[in-house]
């Protein structure tokens, strides 16, 4: 089943007379379950086309069909209510509020989505245990490392039950033990779960992760290569 | 889960909150005290314009208001004492017969209303006999022919105060170890007499050194005071026979309120030596002046059931007789909130500014938080309560500290006696007991919400501008 479909995606982006042709006319499909990666080098367009898909970002032509809707009919209130009942967001920093413990930064979004307060707090307990931070659901983000942080972002992203989970460079900040362990856990989720990830990565071991690779240059797809049971 | 992400909020910078909850506190605590202080005074100038000056309503011949003369007796005077007399509403009551009349001594001369009054029964609509001056006699208890009860103010213009060095003043200053040579000083002048306050202290003043004055001025002044009880005061007055008469009174106490233009005007005497000397005929009286039960019946309310019952009289609320009390006892609820209003517009812009520095420190959080999302309506409400916690704590904080300075401060009293001739003029006492209603407490909470909703609105509003992409990818 195709969770996204993207036609002839593009942005443009005008800064006084030059124009920038941040994603160029991108045609793509992600099937559920899948678990893709998205290439190549810096300012090749990986972020926008992310925000694109994840509704954050209006394309200045094409389509992001999210479920079989069209998210461009979405607007304000429709939109945020939309990614937060169908996306599933991990930035590469700024992910959690500060002034709350890593169950309550899970339970925000369920909160957010009407979710009663037991609900909220099991969901969040298996969540937290599921990424190995069992012991340390009652820190504060401060006193949690990068690679502690976004896996409780990974948490927090799953908590809505998301169609897909979006991550903008998840491992950019992180040492390479906690980019493996994040990793891991992504792919444990992926292959147990058949949770869909979609990800940009710089990182070749990430990238060697990855079911499907999806490479970008100067806003085009320049490859899109699917292996073969993983690895 | 947003009402307890905010509070938390507000402790993130602690040392940012602290100095506008600091902020907050103070000014509250300045507005409550200086209401509290404002309704002290209010109530004292209330309570003596009721209990020493006016009485709750006063009856008169309806013509007397214009024109004092003695021929204007209240009519029908007999069916209203039997009226008052067996109404449950009236707690007590009193008459007076008025005439105003020349007072003059050896030395000096003014003019007062001389009230004919019954000692017993004024005593218990008004207080004034509690009001008698230290060494000032008393309350009609000596045995005199023709006594008479005047203010310190009219004994001063009378010349009936005396200003004297005694043994017993140099006396009482060695007990308080005072100077030597102060006292020695002092010493020169002993036993000699200054008939005005201000010869006294010009003597002072060439004996004593400025200092000495600051420091023990009030004490010497006040114990060097001597009045002249027992004196006589001569009394002209044009009496019902239109012919001018002559009567001599005798000083038996000496009074003294917090308002002195009352004080200037106000003398006493019994009212059947008043009768006898200006020719009143019984049962013909100028005022009559009662005490309600008010936990029975409205003050305004019974003030018209008697302008109906005895229409030829006229009726009159301490309201309309202290109008100074009774405007401020009408609007000093809206003086109060108008001062804490002021004061919470000018602590709004440190408000604001402390949000707006809040929201500029979070934008990728807040950026965050929409792109996950928590839509604009949310993210208004987070700020709005973050805003109204801050501003709340600190006025909270202000009403405690506010009520317990207002609840010592109540209990011992304020002096203002530095200040006093300012005040005491327009019937204002210098000692004040500040204190302050439940509800005030209320109202000011309603306000501290108000301006915390409206001082979140330019911070909040930036935060909603805020583009998600663009805020989590600004570095
Ligand atoms: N808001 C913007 N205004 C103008 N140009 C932009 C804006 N955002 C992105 N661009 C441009 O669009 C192109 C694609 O940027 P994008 O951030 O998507 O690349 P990227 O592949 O994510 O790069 P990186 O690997 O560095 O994160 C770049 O040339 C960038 O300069
Ligand atoms: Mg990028």
């Amino acid at each position: 089943m195709k969770v996204i479909e993207i036609e002839n995606l593009n942005k443009i982006y005008k800064e006084s007379e030059i124009e920038v042709h941040a994603v160029n006319g991108v045609t793509l499909d992600f099937e559920e379950g899948e678990f893709a990666a998205i290439v190549g080098p810096s300012g090749s367009g990986k972020t926008t086309l992310l925000n694109m898909i994840g509704g954050l970002d209006d394309p200045t032509s094409g389509e992001v069909i999210v479920g079989g809707s069209s998210m461009s009919k979405l607007k304000g209130a429709e939109l945020t209510d939309f990614r937060l009942h169908n996306i599933g967001f991990v930035f590469q920093s700024y992910n959690l509020i500060p002034v709350l413990t890593a169950k309550e930064n899970t339970e925000f979004v369920m909160r957010l989505q009407g979710l009663s307060a037991k609900v909220c707090e099991t969901r969040s307990e298996e969540l937290l245990n599921i990424v190995g931070l069992g012991e340390r659901m009652n820190a504060r983000p401060n006193k949690l490392s990068g690679g502690q942080q976004q896996r409780v972002a990974v948490a927090r992203a799953l908590a809505s039950k998301p169609k897909f989970v979006l991550a903008d460079e998840p491992t950019a900040n992180l040492d390479s033990k906690s980019t493996e362990t994040l990793l891991e856990i992504m792919e444990k989720l992926n292959r147990e779960e058949n949770i869909t990830f979609i990800f940009s990565t710089h990182d070749a071991r990430v990238v060697k992760k990855a079911r499907r690779v999806i490479t970008l240059e100067d806003g085009k797809i320049l490859s899109d290569v699917t292996k073969n049971g993983g690895e | 889960m947003i009402t307890s992400i905010s509070w938390k909020n507000v402790w993130r910078n602690k040392s940012r909150s602290m100095i506008v909850i600091g902020a907050v506190t103070l000014g509250t605590l300045s507005g409550v005290f200086v209401a509290g202080m404002m309704k002290g005074w209010v109530d004292q100038r209330i309570h003596s314009a009721i209990h020493t000056e006016v009485s709750h309503i006063k009856m008169q011949h309806p013509e007397y208001l214009n024109n004092e003369e003695i021929k204007y007796t209240i009519p029908n005077y007999s069916e209203i004492e039997n009226y008052l007399n067996n109404s449950e509403n009236v707690k007590a009551w009193t008459k007076h017969t008025k005439i105003m009349a020349m007072a003059a001594t050896s030395r000096g001369n003014t003019g007062v209303m001389l009230k004919g009054i019954n000692p017993d029964e004024e005593k218990r609509v008004s207080d004034l006999y509690t009001n008698i001056v230290k060494g000032g006699g008393n309350y009609f208890e000596s045995e005199f022919k023709n006594p008479i009860v005047i203010s310190e103010k009219t004994a001063d213009q009378l010349r009936l105060i005396n200003y004297q060095i005694t043994d017993n003043l140099i006396d009482t200053l060695k007990l308080l170890k005072v100077k030597d040579h102060t006292i020695e000083s002092l010493a020169s002048i002993k036993d000699k007499r200054f008939i005005t306050e201000k010869k006294f202290k010009s003597a002072l003043e060439e004996i004593l050194h400025k200092n000495e004055i600051r420091v023990h001025g009030p004490v010497i002044m006040q114990m060097a005071k001597h009045y002249k009880v027992k004196s006589k005061i001569v009394f002209t007055f044009s009496g019902s026979n239109g012919e001018m008469s002559y009567q001599s009174f005798r000083v038996v106490g000496v009074y003294k309120t917090a308002n002195t233009m009352f004080d200037q005007m106000n003398a006493f005497v019994i009212a059947d030596d008043l009768a006898k000397v200006a020719g009143f005929e019984p049962n013909k009286y100028h005022e009559i002046n009662m005490i309600i039960n008010e936990e029975s019946v409205d003050i305004k309310d019974f003030s018209q059931t008697l302008a109906e019952k005895f229409s030829e009289t006229n009726v009159m609320t301490w309201k309309e007789l202290a109008p100074d009390a009774g405007m401020m006892a009408d609007f000093m609820q809206v003086y109060y909130y108008i001062i804490m209003g002021v004061i919470f517009f000018a602590l709004a812009f440190g408000i604001i500014n402390t949000m707006l520095m809040a929201i500029l420190e979070r934008i990728k959080e807040l950026g965050m938080l929409m792109a996950i999302g928590m839509n604009k309506k949310r993210v208004f409400n987070m700020i709005m309560l973050e805003t109204v916690f801050l501003t709340l704590t600190g006025s909270v904080v202000g009403m405690i500290l506010g009520a317990i300075t207002i609840g010592i401060t109540g209990r011992v009293g304020l002096n203002f006696s530095s200040v006093q001739e300012g005040f005491e003029a327009f019937g204002w006492s210098a000692l004040v007991y500040p204190s302050i209603e439940l509800s005030f407490f209320f109202g000011v909470t309603l306000m501290v919400i108000a301006i915390g909703i409206l001082a979140s609105i330019i911070p909040a509003r930036k935060a909603l501008k805020l583009n998600p992409v663009e805020a989590i990818r600004m570095e």
